[in-house]
């Protein structure tokens, strides 16, 4: 019923697009006052909306996101004449007024239920049309400054001895995040995890830890199941693998502790063999033997 | 208007300031620029150059494996930053109109990047990202340092658009990873009462992938489909002469090991998504499936003694396939300016199968086995978020979701000469129920506040550790004015994952206070401070001394504060001066040493030294940048790094101090 709703609702407004309302004046007359933007726009991206040439009023130049500027070129300027000012708009119109052009690109499909948008972070908290300081995509700032500037406890946790290499330039945040929004995560389930970049649809990290994708003869089935973040820290961790705990037999055995309905079987993940000894500090380096732990093809306890 | 215009280029120019003041980084390369170059018009171009060129020094005392894994930066001349644009003034190029080109630490740094676009309107984009990065890790932590990896990883992208600006547009891509280097890995041979060996690893790993697209906009819809071929082979190859292994006392000896095992194999991969936006809702449905497979054989031959002269070769093939399919569905209605509604359903299924023939030849006594494995894992997810904007001061908004997973699984074993068949299927299924429930407030303008809470409930987790009962609860808040910028947040995770025979609790509490402040255009500072919480408690049991030990517990508590202090001088018209400082310590439990003095019971000897790792690790920098010319500055920095764990868990002290540090010239026209 739901579905016909919407469907009703989309038959409904389908043609409800606002037309032009006219009042446009052209960019060149905008540069008259403004020319400390006008000097440098020609290297903007936005800028090859002028250069086309063929596009219509509303959707070039100053006023294809300013709106019309009839009313401020007569008011003699003023910040309240301008259509759409963007330090006075309230976020959906901003957010609004990008997606008239940009919704279109596939990595911006979830914006609408993005954790940012539902926290009101929009374009504007992150892009600066004018004063950007990085010229491909606008950023306001260095990318893993801005995103540090929220997320803070993030950056503590780059800041740790072992950790992925955002702060040295050679990883960005959006490797792994989609800061736009991104599809349902095909791992664990519920909400988390957020904003997680896919490469196909797997987690973004075998895009470079390519020899842990497989596909394997014997997969560990918790990498595909509960993801790489099951057993790992991926922003940065005291320990040298990443690993959630300092020492590696005591992450193992929390799983393979034969307990409860869990496990591929539903009867508990089976515990170590009576062949191993834990007095003998050789078994506590579980990885020592079973060092294709991510997945084998010819050992089922990924010896080989 | 024009008192107005000055007062956005100050705002600007502070936001900047801020901007630059926020994140404490490496000391090199240089942040500061020489000023706004304008760079030369050539030819109906605008062209800016810049460079930064100088030689990177570190005096390294202590554990030095431990420095390469986690800093890595070392001595030797460096081409530490450059950046290109050329940029038509009309947009009217001939053969394009943009060219970008920015690097980092070319030369030998352990991090190396390059990235490049070249554009011309409405014709074409290219984009080019290259980087390489020097691995380096002694694996102390997993194998105490009998794994060891030293190689280089080397990714690209290029990405090619054809009509980047027109309804019709055409992709092309492809994207490489190379990883080569030694390493080391580790064998028990010959069998688990023997001894571990640590074979010399050539590794060896080539990942290419090919993409090519079409994205079409027609009656307001934009459909676009991509398909790509990834090409995977690892020629990982191990190799060891005569060793007495690991353990001296244990009688295990190898006069020989050899082991080959190539796996080549591709994952073609098609996704196509259709996209469609008006005023009042938007649409968005996307399918992708990717087909993965994987050949393998491997030849491993093992010569030694284990009680009496054994030899052993093991020789196995097969192969494994993956494929997986994703749908996703969002329906988004606006029924008005202030309400967002978005429904989502997403479908994942993924068959993992996977053959393997094994045949394993000792001292001419032959066995042969087949393993055949089956797991299948296929997710349904329904979510329902809603965004309401009451007024520019209050907003709220809240989502359910559900998801309904079920994951079959089939394990076959099969010793054909003896006509032994053993096979085990097995189904489940998980249910989860989530919900998420925010406030944003912005009482007034220059202070956001926002709050959201989250709950899960799950009924059959698959894993012990797994959310089953979580809870999140989440607050930040952030005052911004012109030079000032406040914020606080609080996050905390809570899991209890609790069954018969086993409990896992997991809490995780996030605390963190940052504070920018730029009170002159010469002055500015930053600090901020986090504190990360974790304790775990989760049921555990294991084998020791001949006896299944069960009941017992392991926990892990991790109390990390990481601080941060930056500030930065303009001296005179010239100079710039940046001093900083990070340090983070992990205070674990507050416990002195790994077991209290005198405790003799084994089981706690083993646990107690697991359950917590106390640590610091701080760094300390200062750079001074100096305008020589209005196009040259000349650069130097110091970074110190100081590693320190407060007492020995692995097998060997892991603690290091090391001076690094740089000086250089920045060349911008």
């Amino acid at each position: 019923m739901l579905g016909i709703a919407l469907l009703f609702l989309l038959a409904l407004t389908a043609s409800a697009q606002a037309p032009s309302t006219g009042g446009y004046v052209g960019s060149e007359v905008c540069k008259a006052c403004h020319s400390d933007i006008w000097v440098n726009f020609y290297k903007n991206p936005h800028y090859k909306s002028i250069a086309a040439g063929t596009l219509p009023p509303e959707s070039t130049g100053c006023e294809g996101c300013h709106g019309p500027g009839k009313g401020h070129v007569e008011a003699r300027g003023g910040k309240t004449t301008i259509p759409r000012a963007f330090s006075l708009m309230p976020t959906k119109g901003i957010l609004d007024t990008c997606l008239t052009c940009h919704a279109k690109d596939l990595s911006r499909a979830n914006i609408r239920r993005s954790s940012h948008t539902l926290a009101d972070v929009v374009c504007s908290n992150c892009h600066s049309i004018h004063k950007s300081t990085t010229p491909k995509f606008l950023l306001a700032r260095k990318q893993a400054d801005l995103c540090y500037s929220c997320h803070s406890n993030v950056r503590a946790q780059f800041e740790m001895p072992f950790k992925h290499r955002v702060n040295e330039g050679f990883m960005q945040c959006s490797d792994c995040h989609n800061p736009h929004g991104a599809f349902a995560p095909t791992t664990r389930v519920g909400l988390r995890p957020r904003m997680m970049e896919q490469h196909g649809n797997e987690e973004s990290c075998v895009r470079c830890h390519t020899d842990k994708r497989g596909p394997f003869a014997f997969e560990h089935p918790p990498v595909k199941v509960e993801g790489c973040e099951g057993c790992h820290v991926p922003h940065g961790s005291m320990n040298a693998r990443m690993l959630t705990r300092p020492a590696v037999f005591t992450m193992c055995l929390e799983c393979h502790n034969g307990a409860g309905n869990f496990g591929r079987q539903g009867d508990g993940i089976k515990t170590q063999s009576g062949s191993h000894n834990m007095f003998d500090p050789k078994y506590r380096n579980c990885t020592t033997c079973h060092v294709k732990i991510h997945g084998s093809n010819t050992a089922p306890n990924f010896f080989r | 208007m024009i008192a107005m215009r000055a007062l956005a280029h100050a705002s600007i120019l502070v936001a900047n300031l801020l901007g630059v003041a926020v994140a404490q980084q490496v000391v090199a390369p240089t942040p500061e620029s020489v000023g706004t170059p304008r760079g030369e018009d050539i030819g109906g171009y605008n062209v800016v150059h810049s460079f930064e060129t100088g030689y990177r020094f570190a005096d390294i005392g202590g554990n030095r494996g431990k420095y390469r894994s986690d800093v890595n930066f070392r001595n030797g001349l460096r081409l530490l930053g450059s950046s290109l644009s050329v940029n038509s003034k009309n947009g009217q190029g001939g053969m394009f109109d943009e060219i970008i080109l920015n690097t980092l630490g070319l030369g030998n740094d352990p991090y190396q990047f390059a990235n490049l676009r070249i554009q011309k309107n409405g014709l074409y984009r290219y984009d080019m990202l290259w980087r390489l990065n020097e691995y380096y890790n002694p694996g102390l932590t997993i194998s105490d340092g009998r794994h060891f990896r030293d190689t280089s990883r080397r990714l690209q992208d290029h990405d090619l658009i054809l009509l980047p600006q027109s309804k019709v547009q055409f992709r092309f891509g492809y994207s490489g990873n190379t990883q080569d280097g030694p390493g080391l890995s580790t064998v028990q041979l010959f069998d688990s009462r023997g001894d571990e060996f640590a074979p010399f690893a050539d590794i060896h790993r080539v990942r290419n992938e090919f993409r090519i697209g079409n994205d079409i906009e027609l009656a307001g819809f934009k459909f676009s489909w991509l398909r790509a071929w990834e090409n995977f082979k690892e020629d990982t190859s191990y190799l060891l002469g005569s060793s007495p292994g690991a353990n001296p006392e244990d009688l295990t000896t190898l006069d020989g090991f050899r082991r080959i095992e190539p796996q080549h194999g591709n994952s073609p991969f098609w996704r196509g998504n259709l996209h469609g936006e008006r005023k009042s809702w938007a649409v968005n449905a996307r399918i992708t499936y990717v087909g993965a497979r994987r050949n393998f054989i491997l030849d491993e031959t093992a010569v030694g003694v284990v009680r009496n002269a054994t030899n052993r070769q093991i020789v196995a093939g097969g192969n494994a396939t993956r494929p997986t399919t994703a749908g996703d569905f969002s329906i988004s209605i606006f029924p008005g300016e202030r309400l967002s509604v978005v429904n989502n359903t997403s479908v994942y299924s993924t068959r993992i199968n996977g053959d393997s023939l094994y045949s394993e030849v000792n001292n001419n006594r032959p066995s042969n086995q087949v393993y055949f494995q089956f797991l299948g894992i296929r997710t349904i997810t329904n979510s329902t978020d809603i965004n309401y904007r009451a007024s520019s001061m209050i907003g709220l908004y809240g989502g359910y979701h559900y998801s309904s997973r079920v994951i079959r699984s089939t394990e076959n074993f099969s010793i054909p000469a003896f006509d032994i068949a053993e096979g085990v299927t097995a189904r489940q299924e998980n249910h989860v129920h989530s919900g998420l429930a925010g406030l944003r407030l912005r009482p007034a303008k220059p202070l956001t506040i926002s709050l959201d809470a989250e709950m899960s409930r799950a009924d059959r987790p698959f894993a012990p550790i797994a959310d089953r009962n979580f809870h999140a609860l989440r607050g930040r808040a952030q005052y911004k004015a012109k030079s000032l910028l406040l914020s606080a947040g609080y996050r905390q995770n809570y899991n209890t994952n609790s069954v018969s025979l086993s409990a896992h609790s997991s809490r995780a509490r996030n605390y963190s206070f940052d504070a920018s402040w730029v009170p002159r255009g010469w002055l500015a500072f930053d600090a901020g401070y986090s504190k990360i919480h974790l304790d775990t408690v989760s049921g555990i049991a294991f084998f020791a001394g001949g006896n299944l030990n069960t009941g017992l517990s392991s926990i892990y508590i991790s109390n990390i504060h990481a601080g941060n202090f930056g500030a930065r001088f303009g001296i005179g018209k010239r100079a710039d001066l940046y001093l900083g400082y990070s340090i983070t310590k992990d205070t674990g439990d507050g416990r002195s040493s790994a077991a209290p003095p005198g405790t003799t019971d084994p089981v706690l000897l083993l646990l107690l030294p697991a359950q917590t790792f106390p640590l610091s690790f701080q760094s300390p920098l200062a750079r001074l940048s100096v305008r020589l010319t209005q196009k040259v500055r000349w650069n130097a920095g110091w970074q110190f790094y100081n590693y320190h764990e407060k007492f020995l868990v692995g097998a060997a002290a892991q603690n290091y101090r090391a001076n690094t540090g740089y000086t250089s010239v920045l060349w911008s026209f």
